[in-house]
């Protein structure tokens, strides 16, 4: 897993900056120096967080286009009804903080949820908490969204029976 | 370039503008620090999103489109980590949420970090 973050680091420093770089040696050295400082960061990370890097199951990839549609989908709607609040005549608000539970089993799953949650302008995550999460949300329309449960089934269909 | 995509980029470009500005509007009228993190994350999200978007269609399928996947890539992992934060450390530490609805907490504590 190490050796694949080590990998990927890489992988994205071709991407941005190697292609049309790789014939300047110094320009490559920086590269190799930055994407060896990042690996050391990322390693002492770990450490600290006493556990690896999680990312998706390999069969969760395929499944990944259609939760990226699903996200788009729901932000955008979010978008125009946060919108629609700033640009009314008179600003109402009903804020309201809800306890949310997050069924995916592992934390990158939780972590997704929340951040998902975060991303959808008029609710955030405020914490995170035995399998619960503590949301603040703008409005009855708003929180609707989330206490659907629609989004945590979104995220729990790309963490995909994990392991 | 076709002038049907330059076109699909200025529409684009100047949605997620407006996007902005709309943020930053929300920022002033929203009352308090927790409403206001609402309206910023629509600057993060369709402002931005949209941009990238339509500067995508200008890089067809390039290595400068790549970037701009991983821009956005990276900004919808950083900012809803920023706007966590920022939330749940004002909350840590006691600024006060107004609010119309709450649900009971349970063992909150420890809730300043």
């Amino acid at each position: 897993m190490r050796l694949g973050v080590l990998a990927l680091l890489a992988a994205v420093w071709l991407a941005l900056s190697g292609p049309y770089t790789l014939h300047g040696w110094l320009i490559f050295a920086f590269g190799v120096v930055s994407v060896a400082f990042v690996w050391r960061l990322y390693l002492a990370l770990e450490r600290a967080a006493g556990g690896g890097f999680e990312f998706f199951r390999a069969s969760a990839w395929l499944r990944l286009p259609r939760f990226l549609v699903a996200f788009a989908v729901k932000v955008a709607a979010a978008n125009l009804h946060v919108t629609k609040l700033i640009l009314s005549p008179r600003i109402e608000l009903h804020p309201r903080l809800r306890r949310v539970p997050a069924s995916q089993k592992t934390s990158f799953g939780q972590v997704l949820y929340a951040n998902f949650i975060t991303l959808t302008p008029g609710t955030i995550t405020l914490d995170l908490r035995d399998d619960e999460l503590l949301v603040y949300a703008l409005d009855a329309e708003s929180e609707a969204d989330v206490m659907d449960g629609s989004m945590d089934r979104d995220v729990l269909r790309i963490e995909g029976g994990s392991n | 370039m076709s002038g049907a995509l330059d076109i699909a980029t200025a529409v684009l470009l100047v949605a997620g503008g407006l996007f902005c500005i709309v943020g930053g509007v929300g920022l002033h009228r929203f009352s308090d620090f927790y409403q206001r993190t609402h309206a910023a994350s629509v600057t993060d999200t369709a402002g931005a999103g949209l941009m990238l978007l339509g500067l995508m269609l200008q890089g067809g399928l390039s290595m400068v489109t790549l970037k701009l996947v991983l821009v956005l890539a990276f900004l919808l992992f950083s900012s809803p980590a920023i706007a966590h934060a920022l939330v749940k450390a004002a909350h840590g530490h006691g600024l006060a949420l107004e609010l119309e609805i709450e649900d009971e907490r349970g063992g909150d504590g420890d809730a300043a970090g």
